[in-house]
Order: structure tokens, then sequence, then C-alpha cells
């Protein structure tokens, strides 16, 4: 194995992790709901919702790292130029993000100064990390994209794949410079920070997923390299198309010109069709390969990649995408519960695919399947399904009572927040969040156990 | 808009790429399975979305631009499923004979 592979198995296991803590501290998020006066001046709820919604994106990122760092050696046919520092890193980037959250913990907020910019908060939601730590990732992505850039000059060995991927580099690192102005004026501010929040996700990412999933389709169903490569260029020009002014969408209400309006809303309302592609694309490989695959567990992950972005994407954005509706629908739980739905479609559905593969790759299967990752599926899915069902009536009660009718007073938020649908959606969530958390434990538990059985019962045999 | 107008806007619109969704999963297993039933659903469940169109046309007050988008995309939603079919068994096709 390459060292590569063995950085991408730590990128990995500790991405795993974040997705526990974040799945705690997301639980404990929607239990503030129900009991407001939970943990109150110990750890409010805004901390606990930082921590929820600061490991969504690092581990993520981690678990993107980690994919990339297996299939580049791979790619390359040699190890990546770099490793070394790359490996140091890794700890570094891991002790950074236990720091930041112990602050989080225990110092939670400071002053408006330029100290607490620097050592606990910025105070901007998903960058809420101190500037040292927001450096720190500066420097991670950096080596980051050392490591693959010098690789491939090194071996003068560019795939299509890796083309688009160091094409990506670019502006995964330059946007996240994004972090850091503290503007004064809240409109300029905001409108910077979307480049940062959107452009990150609806562009660089959705870019890194598609030549992630262009290796797994590789090696999960044998698809050839020329087919993968062609269906990334469309799928990435489509995406991006549509993506990169969708940024508009996000423009609506902050103060900026009217003509975002139109942009916004056009170009978000495009959004679903490259969406419905990917979906035919996937149902197209499953049906062709009579749903048979070595890897089944990474195989109904990626289908659950494609149908969750375009559901949660396509049918969830696009139902308050419009100006019209989004003016009544902006920043209530309606926005929380396609945010939830898309992220875990988007991302996290083809992140734990590639864990399967590696998972496959690393104990030398020659088939993944079994009972506990159809139970960790199923816990996993519905609890998302219910979870962003319960979000979106929620959505619908505040858009209804607080802002169409209560024309968003203060009185209006609260009967708003008092609404029967509101408080019982609040339930709702909980319960699935409770179920979701126990998807997370069997994933867990299924991925240090699965196959490792057949391997004692192979090596007993062949000591027979 | 009214209260109940921006439930209903808003639930359409959702019907609205839902049922566009499943006319291309119905149409895409027809496809692999040749199997007819499976072609009719597909071209019902066009026509519920094609009426879902016509719902959010007439009845919601949106502005008569994004109800042209509507229109729009309902026509690129009837061709993704064929063209994207047709380009995936062009290129495996290809592959196979290469």
């Amino acid at each position: 194995m390459y060292r590569s592979q063995q950085l991408a198995l730590k990128y990995l296991t500790a991405a795993i992790a974040l997705f526990g803590i974040m799945t705690i501290a997301g639980l404990m998020s929607a239990y503030y709901y129900i009991n407001p006066n939970f943990l109150f001046g110990i750890l409010n709820f805004n901390i606990a919702k930082i921590l929820h919604i600061d490991t969504m994106i690092i581990w993520l990122l981690m678990g993107f790292m980690g994919a990339i760092y297996w299939f580049l050696p791979e790619e390359f046919g040699r190890d990546l130029v770099g490793i070394k520092l790359a490996e140091i890193l890794f700890y570094v980037f891991c002790a950074a993000v236990a720091v930041v959250a112990v602050v989080f913990i225990v110092v939670q907020h400071g002053g408006s100064n330029e100290m607490a910019l620097w050592f606990i908060n910025q105070g901007r939601k998903y960058v809420e990390a101190p500037r040292w730590a927001a450096v720190g990732v500066v420097v991670v992505m950096a080596v980051f994209a050392y490591n693959v850039l010098g690789t491939a000059y090194a071996t003068r060995k560019i795939s299509g794949i890796t083309a688009v991927l160091m094409i990506d580099l670019v502006p995964l690192l330059v946007l996240y410079l994004d972090a850091f102005p503290a503007l004064s004026n809240m409109s300029a501010d905001l409108f910077w920070w979307w480049w940062l929040v959107h452009l990150w996700v609806e562009a660089t990412w959705e870019v890194l997923i598609g030549c992630i999933m262009a290796w797994t389709l590789m090696q999960l169903l044998g698809t050839s390299r020329r087919i993968v490569e062609l269906w990334l260029y469309i799928e990435v020009a489509l995406v991006l198309g549509t993506g990169i002014l969708g940024l508009g969408h996000h423009y609506f209400w902050i103060g900026t010109p009217g003509y975002w309006l139109t942009i916004g809303g056009l170009f978000s309302a495009l959004e679903p069709l490259p969406l419905l592609g990917m979906v035919i694309h996937a149902i197209y490989d499953a049906g062709t390969h009579h749903m048979k695959t070595t890897n089944r567990p990474a195989f109904y992950w990626m289908l659950a990649e494609a149908f969750g972005n375009f559901l949660g994407g396509g049918v969830w954005g696009f139902m308050f995408t419009l100006p019209q509706v989004n003016l009544y629908a902006h920043g209530t739980q309606w926005t929380v519960s396609h945010g939830h739905f898309a992220f875990w479609g988007a991302y996290a559905c083809a992140v734990l695919s590639v864990m399967y593969l590696v998972i496959q790759k690393l104990r030398g299967l020659a088939q993944v399947d079994g009972r506990l990752w159809k139970w960790s599926f199923a816990a996993l899915n519905i609890g998302v399904l219910g979870m962003v069902g319960a979000l979106l009536v929620a959505g619908f009660a505040q858009a209804f009572v607080e802002r169409a009718i209560g024309g968003s007073t203060h009185e209006a938020y609260l009967m708003g927040q008092a609404n029967p649908w509101f408080v019982e959606s609040m339930i709702t969530r909980f319960i699935f969040g409770i179920m979701f958390a126990a998807g997370y434990v069997a994933l867990v538990w299924d991925f240090l156990t699965i196959g490792k059985r057949r391997l004692v019962l192979a090596a007993a045999e062949a000591a027979e | 808009m009214t209260e109940i107008g921006l439930l209903q806007s808003a639930l359409l619109l959702g019907l609205y790429v839902a049922l566009a969704g499943g006319y291309g999963f119905a149409y895409t297993l027809a496809r692999i399975h040749n199997a007819i039933a499976l072609h009719r659903t597909s071209f019902v469940l066009y026509g519920l979305h094609g009426l879902t169109a016509i719902a959010i046309v007439v009845w919601t007050p949106l502005q008569i631009g994004w109800k042209g988008l509507i229109i729009a995309s309902s026509v690129a939603f009837l061709a993704i499923p064929p063209v994207t079919w047709r380009f995936l068994q062009l290129t495996h096709e290809t592959e196979v004979q290469g």
C-alpha cells in the first residue's frame, strides 16, 4: 500500500469520527427546540449548532481528501510528492480541530475585538473557526494542492480526471481566503461570504465529488476511463453552468441589487435539469449491471447519492428558490430542511460509498455484503427523510404563520415558534435524529467488522 | 401572494420537479427492461408533470417570466431522459466496439 493510501485511511477515520461528533451536536441542537432550558448557561444552543455545522464541513472535507489521497497514487502509479509534509499536516489539522472545538465549548465567545477574531470565534456561519485555524486550513489545502500538482508534474501523467481535479484546486484554495475579511458593512460581508459558502459547496465541491465518483465508478463497476471522463466533463459543465450563478438565490434579501432576483431565480431553476441527467445515468449503470456488484454497500450508497442529490437539491430546492416564494421561506426551517437533504445526498452518501470501497481493498475482500450495512443504510436514510420532512413542515408553519400572516414581526415570530405544527415537527425531527444516530452506530460497527469474520474463517480453513 | 397561495405555489413547484424525476426514473427503467407498462407509466408521469405545470401557470401568483421558465423547463424535462439514454448507449456501444 502506498504511503498516500495510509494517509487516506487516517483521513477517512478522522472523517467518520467527526461524522459522529456532528451527529451528537445535531441531536443536541434538535433537543434545544424541545427543551430550551437544556444545558442553559453551560452549553447554549449557539455552540451546539456551531459544532454541528462546522464538523459537517470538516468531516466531508476530510472525507474528500481521504478519497483523493486513496485514488491518486493508483492514478499516477507512484506515491505522492511531498507526502511526508501531508502526513505531518494531518496531525496538525486534527489537533487544530480539537483545540477549536475545546475553545468553542469552554470559552464560547470573546469581545468585539481582533483578539476574539484571531483566537476565539470569527462569528461567521460555517467559518466560525478563529483566524489562526482558518490560516491552518489554507496551509493544509495548499499542501494538498502541492501533493497533487507536484506529482502530476513529476510523472508528466495527467488524465482527464486529474486535469479536472487540478483546475478545481485553484478555486478551492482561493475561495477559502474569503473566510478572513471582517467587513463592517453587513451586506458587503454577506456578499463575499456567500462566495465561500455557496461557491465552495455548489461549485468546487461538486467538481471534487465528480472526480471522486469517476474513480469510484471505474473501480466499483469497471466502467471505462473514457466513459467516466466524458461524463465528468459534461456533468461538471452542466453543474457549474447552473451552480455558479445559482449563487444569486442567496443574494435575494441581503441588500444586493434587484437584478439578482432574476439571475438567482433563473439559474437556480435550471439546477434540477443536470441532476435529473445524473439520476438517469445512475439507473442506467445499475440496470446494465443488473444491480450486481462485488461491493453492494458502496453501490447502494452511490445510488443514494444520485437520488438524494436530485431530491434534496432539485425537488426541495425548487420549492422555494423562486423569489416570490423565497421571500417568505428564506431562513426558516424550510431552508434547514433543504440544506440537510442536499448535503446528505450530494456529499455524505458519496463519501460513505468510497469508504466501503476502501474497506474492500484494505481487507482484500472479493465480495462485500452482509446484513448490518442494510440496517445502517435504512436507518440513516429513513432518519434523514424523517428529519427533512419534519423540518419542511416546521418551515411551512413558519413561512405561513410568521411571515405570510404575521408579517415577520417579533410577535409573529413567537407565534410561529408556538404553532402546534412547528412544535410537533421539532419533536418528530428529534425522534428521527435518534434513528439517524442509531444508523451511525450501526455504520461504524459495520466498518469495523465487515468481511473480518470471513477473513478469520478463511485463515482458519487455510491453517487446517 | 396570499398565505394559502404561498403554500400552494411551493407544493406545486416541488411536485413539478418530483414528477419530472419520476418520469425520468420510469423512462429509464422502461428502456432497461424493455417494458411497455413502464413506458406508459413514464408518460403518465410526464402527463401529470405537464398538468402541474399548467396548474402553476394558471393558479399561482408567480410573475409571467417565471411561468414562461416553467413551461420551457417542462420541454427540457421531456427531452432529458431520451437524449441522455441515447447518449449513454452511444458511449457504451462505441466502448464495446472499441
